[in-house]
């Protein structure tokens, strides 16, 4: 892997440390893992998903995302109910490695806490830097 | 993170290095994809992949009581097996339980290479040492200086035939001869760890020109890296030490008593295993395929009533089958092939069958493979 980063960071979303990104469209909040997430896993073969109807907490666990060789855990950017799940990931769980911002998203939340919980996510440049950091541990 | 500065390098470490991700395995970094693993595994099974396979501990073994050395050290007639035979064996300890399994190369009557895994090889060395105690041969370690290359896939004749003067289609497999790889010194070897045809190489370079192998192979085969080697192993149901088997497991119980020689006697674990024989194994090792869901190393496997049957020793995503599939142990009498049991997966049981190895079809894939048949 070669520098400069490779990693997509897009502007306008909100970034966990666990690496997932929301996207809020008014009440609503659309969220999935990132670039970084989906490279590092690679190819992504299952995933386990919420129940529409699903109370989540902030950083509380939603679902798994598994790639060949390991299980990850899904971790929610804002508490809220989720209102829908990405039925396509089921018979093509490679759309987050080829499109982790856009048909790769995962869950979409009705928000609850969006101004409060907002101040704890990561901003793009913060969560680039994050990356960063990662990468070069992981070079040295 | 998983790499730091103890860990060694193999010859071809600086590709690794710039085309792959790298993890720590059994000491070294070792890439664990290129690109991606689907793509690396389908590769093999559709043309020709290479794998830097030169971690593996590579041992010579030679002298006037070689031959008498390999036959106390193994469970399999190795020394009446004609020049140029690789043989697929196990080291095994007074108990019986496996030591490591490994390929012996039957050279001439007065030489071995032994090649073994990477993470055992230390052991394996001390095991010999204590078994030939008293004979006279030396055990050379050939692993520094040399680079060991897997070609593997229906395409591995063509990938590797423009780089050796060697008539590699009128090899057997599990044969091998000495002959060159880009003018290098090098032993060329019909076997492999993917369930495809193909050859392991041997080059005898630890440098440049290990490299130069490398790269000109890649004119007919895709780099694969530890991802690929896994779930590749896993579909062709081949057993990987220290995850499937280790030294509380016998023979029997790995589905392996075929490579025991029954005329054979007087070698490391034999006592054991003959009494073993009589009673039979309490576990066996077996094949799963899921419905859904992907087994992993130390899942409970149980029957369709809920109870404990087995565990499950090795798990991952079939790329072929595009289901996951697993390796594992169920106690005696197990259940047959095709019937149903149940893998629990983070607590929730999850319907599987009972499988053949390979999972594959193996008129489609694999080395049984109709000719021509490449997809």
């Amino acid at each position: 892997m070669s520098n400069p980063s490779p990693y997509q960071v897009p502007d306008g979303l909100y970034y966990t440390k666990e690496h997932e990104w929301a996207r809020v469209t008014g009440g609503t909040a659309r969220v999935g893992i990132t670039d970084y997430a989906a490279k590092t896993l690679n190819d992504i073969v299952y995933l386990t998903l919420p129940p529409v109807g699903k109370e989540v907490k902030q950083l509380g666990s939603f679902g798994t995302v598994e790639s060949i060789k390991a299980v990850s855990e899904l971790y929610a950017p804002l508490s809220g109910t989720v209102v829908g799940t990405n039925q396509e990931l089921t018979n093509h769980p490679e759309l987050i490695n080829q499109s982790p911002y856009d048909s790769g998203w995962i869950i979409e939340l009705k928000h609850s806490m969006l101004e409060e919980e907002k101040k704890s996510l990561l901003s793009p440049r913060q969560y680039e830097e994050l990356v960063k950091s990662l990468d070069a541990e992981h070079q040295s | 993170m998983a790499t730091t500065k103890a860990n060694k390098h193999t010859p071809l470490y600086e590709f690794h290095r710039t085309h792959g991700k790298m993890v720590e395995f059994a000491g070294y970094d070792m890439p664990i994809w290129y690109t991606s693993t689907i793509e690396e595994h389908m590769a093999v099974r559709n043309r020709a992949g290479i794998f830097d396979v030169s971690h593996m501990g590579r041992v010579d073994v030679t002298g006037p009581d070689a031959a008498r050395f390999v036959e106390s050290l193994f469970p399999t007639g190795i020394a009446k097996q004609p020049n140029g035979k690789s043989v697929y064996t196990l080291l095994l300890n007074e108990d019986a339980g496996i030591v490591d399994d490994l390929i012996v190369l039957k050279v001439e009557e007065g030489k071995y290479l032994i090649v073994v895994n990477a993470a055992t090889k230390e052991k394996d060395l001390r095991h010999m040492e204590r078994v030939g105690a008293g004979l006279n041969f030396k055990v050379d370690d050939i692993t520094e200086a040399t680079t060991m290359i897997a070609v593997q896939g229906p395409s591995a004749v063509e990938a590797l035939q423009p780089l050796t003067p060697l008539p590699l289609a009128d090899m057997k497999r599990f044969t091998h001869a000495f002959s060159t790889v880009k003018g290098i010194k090098s032993v060329i070897t019909r076997t492999g760890y993917t369930g495809e045809d193909g050859f392991e190489i041997i080059v005898h370079d630890a440098a440049s020109g290990a490299m130069a192998v490398w790269e000109a192979l890649m004119e007919g085969a895709t780099p694969c890296a530890l991802g690929a080697r896994d779930s590749l192993r896993l579909e062709a149901g081949l057993p990987l030490y220290g995850s499937d088997m280790d030294e509380a497991t016998n023979p029997l119980e790995a589905d392996l008593g075929w490579v025991v020689s029954k005329d054979k006697i007087s070698y490391v674990g034999w006592e054991s295993l003959s009494s073993l024989m009589q009673k039979g194994p309490a576990r066996v090792r077996r094949g799963i395929v899921m419905d859904e869901r992907i087994p992993r190393h130390g899942f409970k496997v149980t029957d369709r009533a809920g109870e404990e049957i087995g565990v499950v020793t090795s798990g991952t995503y079939s790329p072929v089958l595009k289901r996951g599939i697993a390796m594992g142990y169920v106690k005696t009498p197990s259940p047959q092939l095709g019937d149903t049991v149940m893998v629990v997966v983070r607590d929730a049981p999850s319907n599987g069958k009972i499988a053949k190895f390979p999972v594959y079809d193996d008129s489609m894939y694999g080395w049984k493979r109709r000719p021509h048949q490449q997809l």
